[in-house]
C-alpha cells in the first residue's frame, strides 16, 4: 500500500466517523445516495487528471471538456431516448478531438501545459456558447435512470467509478504499456535513452483524461436533471485536489489511481458534511479549503527535517550556568 | 375600348379601393396601436448584461415583441452584455454612438452601468434601465427606473403558506449567491407575513440556503437539510425549475415532498403533475416568472421618446400564477411536447419560445 493510499484511507475512515459522531446526519442513508453519485463523477474526472499529472502535465481544460460533453449529451438528444447512443457517439468524438489537441500542443509543440490546456479550455466553453446559447436542456429520461438509479441498492455511478478506477490501474500497473507510461512521467531523459516514445506517451494521457471526463460528464448528466451549461466549472478545482490529496506528485511520476478516487470519496463526503453541520456558507468555502491545505502539507512538508529542526535546536541553545 | 368597358373597370376599381380601404381600417382597429406608442419617429436599443440563458431569451424576445406594438419604433437593436461589465459599458455607448433615441438597458452589474447610463442620459438618449438598481437618480442619471419589489413575492409565498398551513410549520429557504439582494428582499417579505402569527419556524441557513441556482449544489443543500431535519412542511424558492432535480431527494429519503412556494417554469408544472398523485403534501404555488417585466420598460422608454402617453406605473409587480389548490388564477400547467425551459407565465405564446430555446 502505497503511502499516498494509506493516508487518504485513513482520512476518508476518520472523516467519516467525525460525521456520525458530529453531524450524523451527513451519513443517513437518504445523505449517502445523494453523495455517492457525486463522488463517483468526481472520481472518474480525477482518474483522467491524475494520468496526466503522472506525466508531469495539468489538465485545465476539465472544466470546458467536462461542460461541453454533458450539453452534447442532453442537447443533442433534447428528451427522445433513442437519440442518446449518437449523443454519446459524438460526445466520445468530440473527447478524442479535445484530447488530441491537447496532446498536440503539450507533446508535440512544447507549450506549457498550463497555457496550452487553458487556451483549450476557453475553446471547449466557445464550443459550448456556440451549442447551446448557454441554454440547458432537460436530460434524457434514460440517462437520468442510469445516473440517478440504484442497483443493489448502490447508485449505479459508483460501479462505473469502481471499474474504472480497477480496469486504469490494472493498465498502468500491470501491463507493459502502462509500465512504459509510468516510466516517462518518472525520467523523461532515461525513458528517451530506453528508447521509449515519449512526447507520444505525454500526448496520449491527454486523450485518455478527455475519455475519463467524457464518462464523468455522462454520469454527471444524469446525477444532475437539469444540467446547466457550466457543469464543469466546479470540477477543476476538485479533480487537481483529489490528485493531491490521493498523493499523486504534481512533478509527475508514478500515480496513485485507487488513491485519488479514495480522495474524491473524501472531499464529496467533506461537502456533506460541512453542510450538515450548519455552518455559513462561508465556513463551509473555508473548512474546505483548509482540507486542501491539511492534505498539501501531509505530503510536501518535510516533517521529519522540521521536527529535528525544531527538536534539535532546543539543547543547544541551553547555555552551561 | 367602349365607354361602358372603361366604366366597368373604373367601378371595379373603385370598389376594390373601397375593399382595400375598410381592410386597411378593420385592421387597424384590430391592432390598435397602445396609447404608451406617440407619434414620433424613433431608433430604439436595447442592451442585456448577460444573454445566454432561456429566461433572457424569452426576455429579450418579449421585448422585441412589445416594441413592435407600435409603428413609430423604425428599428430595434439589440446588444448582448455576455456578462462582462466592460462590454455592457461599451455596449450603451455603441448603441448612443448608432444614434438610437431611447435606451432600454438591463444593468446586471449594478451600479457600475450608472456612469454609462448617465453619458446615455446626458446625450439626450431616453434611458431606462430596468430590473436591476443602478443607483443614481430618475431624472438626473437615467429617465426612469423600472423595478419590481421582490419583497412582494415573498409576501404572495408568505400568504399561500399561511393559508395551506394554517397552523404552522418549518419553512426552508433557498436562493441563490450568499447575500443576493433579491433573496434578501424576498425573505424579508416573506417574515413580514409569516412572523405575526408566530407559529412559523424558519429552518436553514438564514436568511436562506445558498444554492448559488446550481442544480448540483440545489441537490446537495437540500438532501443535507432533509437529512438534518425530520420535518420540513415547505420549501420557499426563487428558481422553480431547478429544484427538479433536488426534490427526488425526499422519495429516495423515504419521505413526502413537500409544500413549495416558488416561480414558475414549464419543467416544474410537469414534474408536479407527475408527481403530486404519489406526495399528497406536495402542494404547488408559483409566481410569475416576470419575463414581461421586460415590457413595461420598453414602454415606458417608447412612450418618453415618442410622445406617448405614459403608463400607469414604474413597478412591474410580482403575479401569482399557479396554485394547486384553489386553481387560482390557474391550475398547474404542463406542456409536455414543449421544451422544459419555457414560462407559460410570460405574454409570448408557448410555441414561439420553444422556438426559441431550440434554436
Amino acid at each position: 500500500m502505497s503511502r499516498g493510499l494509506a493516508t487518504v484511507s485513513v482520512a476518508t475512515i476518520g472523516l467519516f466517523v467525525l460525521s456520525y459522531v458530529v453531524a450524523s446526519s451527513s451519513v443517513t442513508r437518504g445523505t449517502l445516495l445523494t453523495m455517492l453519485p457525486f463522488a463517483a463523477a468526481l472520481a472518474i474526472a480525477s482518474l483522467g487528471q491524475t494520468l496526466v499529472v503522472m506525466q508531469g502535465g495539468i489538465d485545465l481544460s476539465v472544466a470546458g471538456g467536462f461542460s461541453l460533453y454533458v450539453v452534447i449529451l442532453t442537447k443533442y438528444p433534447a428528451g427522445d431516448n433513442a437519440r442518446l447512443w449518437p449523443a454519446i457517439g459524438i460526445a466520445f468524438l468530440a473527447a478524442i478531438a479535445a484530447g488530441l489537441v491537447n496532446g498536440w500542443l503539450v507533446g508535440r509543440m512544447r507549450l506549457n501545459p498550463i497555457v496550452a490546456t487553458l487556451g483549450t479550455n476557453a475553446l471547449l466553453f466557445g464550443a459550448v456558447l456556440w451549442y447551446t446559447a448557454g441554454i440547458p436542456t432537460t436530460t434524457t429520461a434514460r440517462l437520468a435512470r442510469v445516473g440517478g438509479g440504484t442497483w443493489l441498492g448502490i447508485p449505479s455511478p459508483v460501479y462505473f467509478a469502481v471499474g474504472a478506477t480497477a480496469l486504469v490501474t490494472v493498465v498502468v500497473k500491470l501491463t507493459p504499456i502502462g509500465r512504459r507510461f509510468e516510466g516517462v512521467g518518472a525520467n523523461e531523459v532515461a525513458a528517451r535513452t530506453a528508447g521509449l516514445r515519449v512526447r507520444r506517451h505525454q500526448s496520449s494521457a491527454y486523450v485518455w483524461a478527455q475519455i475519463l471526463y467524457f464518462l464523468a460528464a455522462a454520469m454527471h448528466a444524469g446525477i444532475v436533471n437539469q444540467p446547466t451549461a457550466y457543469e464543469g466549472n466546479p470540477y477543476l478545482l476538485a479533480t487537481v485536489a483529489a490528485v493531491v490529496l490521493g498523493g499523486t506528485s504534481l512533478l509527475g511520476g508514478r500515480g496513485n489511481l485507487v488513491a485519488t478516487a479514495v480522495a474524491a470519496l473524501f472531499l464529496s463526503q467533506l461537502d456533506q458534511f460541512v453542510l450538515a453541520l450548519g455552518v455559513s456558507y462561508a465556513t463551509r468555502t473555508l473548512v474546505q479549503a483548509a482540507a486542501l491545505a491539511v492534505g498539501v502539507a501531509l505530503y510536501t512538508v518535510n516533517w521529519g527535517g522540521l521536527s529535528r529542526r525544531v527538536v534539535g535546536r532546543r539543547p543547544a541553545k541551553v547555555a552551561p550556568t | 375600348m367602349t365607354r361602358r368597358k372603361v366604366g366597368a373597370l373604373l367601378a371595379i376599381a373603385l370598389f376594390s379601393v373601397g375593399v382595400l380601404v375598410s381592410a386597411t381600417a378593420s385592421s387597424a382597429t384590430t391592432n390598435a396601436v397602445p396609447s404608451w406608442c406617440g407619434p414620433k419617429k424613433i431608433k430604439l436599443g436595447f442592451t442585456d448584461g448577460f444573454g445566454g440563458n432561456s429566461w433572457r431569451l424569452v426576455t429579450t424576445a418579449s421585448a422585441r415583441a412589445e416594441a413592435k406594438k407600435c409603428p413609430s419604433v423604425t428599428s430595434i437593436d439589440y446588444a448582448d452584455g455576455q456578462g462582462n461589465t466592460q462590454k455592457a459599458i461599451s455596449d450603451i455607448q455603441g448603441m448612443v454612438a448608432k444614434g438610437v433615441n431611447a435606451l432600454v438597458v438591463f444593468p446586471d452589474a449594478g451600479k457600475a452601468m450608472l456612469p454609462a447610463l448617465r453619458s446615455s442620459y446626458k446625450a439626450g438618449v431616453v434611458t431606462v434601465p430596468y430590473r436591476v438598481a443602478p443607483g443614481g437618480k430618475a431624472g438626473v442619471d437615467y429617465n426612469v427606473f423600472i423595478d419590481t419589489p421582490f419583497a412582494q413575492a415573498g409576501e404572495n409565498w408568505g400568504k399561500w403558506i399561511r393559508r395551506v398551513l394554517p397552523k404552522g410549520g418549518n419553512v426552508l429557504m433557498l436562493s441563490g449567491p450568499k447575500g443576493n439582494s433579491q433573496g434578501v428582499e424576498e425573505n424579508q417579505g416573506l417574515h413580514k407575513i409569516l412572523d405575526p402569527s408566530g407559529k412559523y419556524k424558519f429552518i436553514g441557513e438564514q436568511p436562506f440556503e445558498v444554492t448559488n441556482w446550481d442544480p448540483a449544489l440545489t441537490q446537495k443543500v437540500l438532501s443535507a437539510a432533509i437529512a438534518k431535519y425530520p420535518k420540513i412542511d415547505v420549501i420557499v424558492s426563487d428558481f422553480g425549475p431547478s429544484l427538479v432535480g433536488a426534490l427526488p431527494e425526499f422519495t429516495k429519503s423515504g419521505r413526502k415532498i413537500p409544500a413549495l412556494a416558488t416561480s414558475d417554469g414549464n419543467v416544474l408544472g410537469c414534474f408536479w403533475k407527475k408527481n403530486h398523485v404519489k406526495n399528497p403534501t406536495f402542494k404547488l404555488f408559483t409566481v410569475s416568472t416576470q419575463n414581461d417585466h421586460a415590457r413595461l420598460a420598453i414602454d415606458w422608454a417608447v412612450a418618453l421618446a415618442t410622445g406617448g402617453k405614459k403608463p400607469a406605473t414604474t413597478h412591474f409587480p410580482s403575479l401569482n400564477f399557479e396554485d394547486s389548490t384553489t386553481g387560482k388564477p390557474n391550475p398547474v400547467e404542463c406542456r409536455p411536447t414543449l421544451p422544459g425551459d419555457i414560462y407559460l407565465s410570460a405574454e409570448l405564446p408557448a410555441a414561439v419560445q420553444a422556438k426559441l430555446v431550440k434554436g
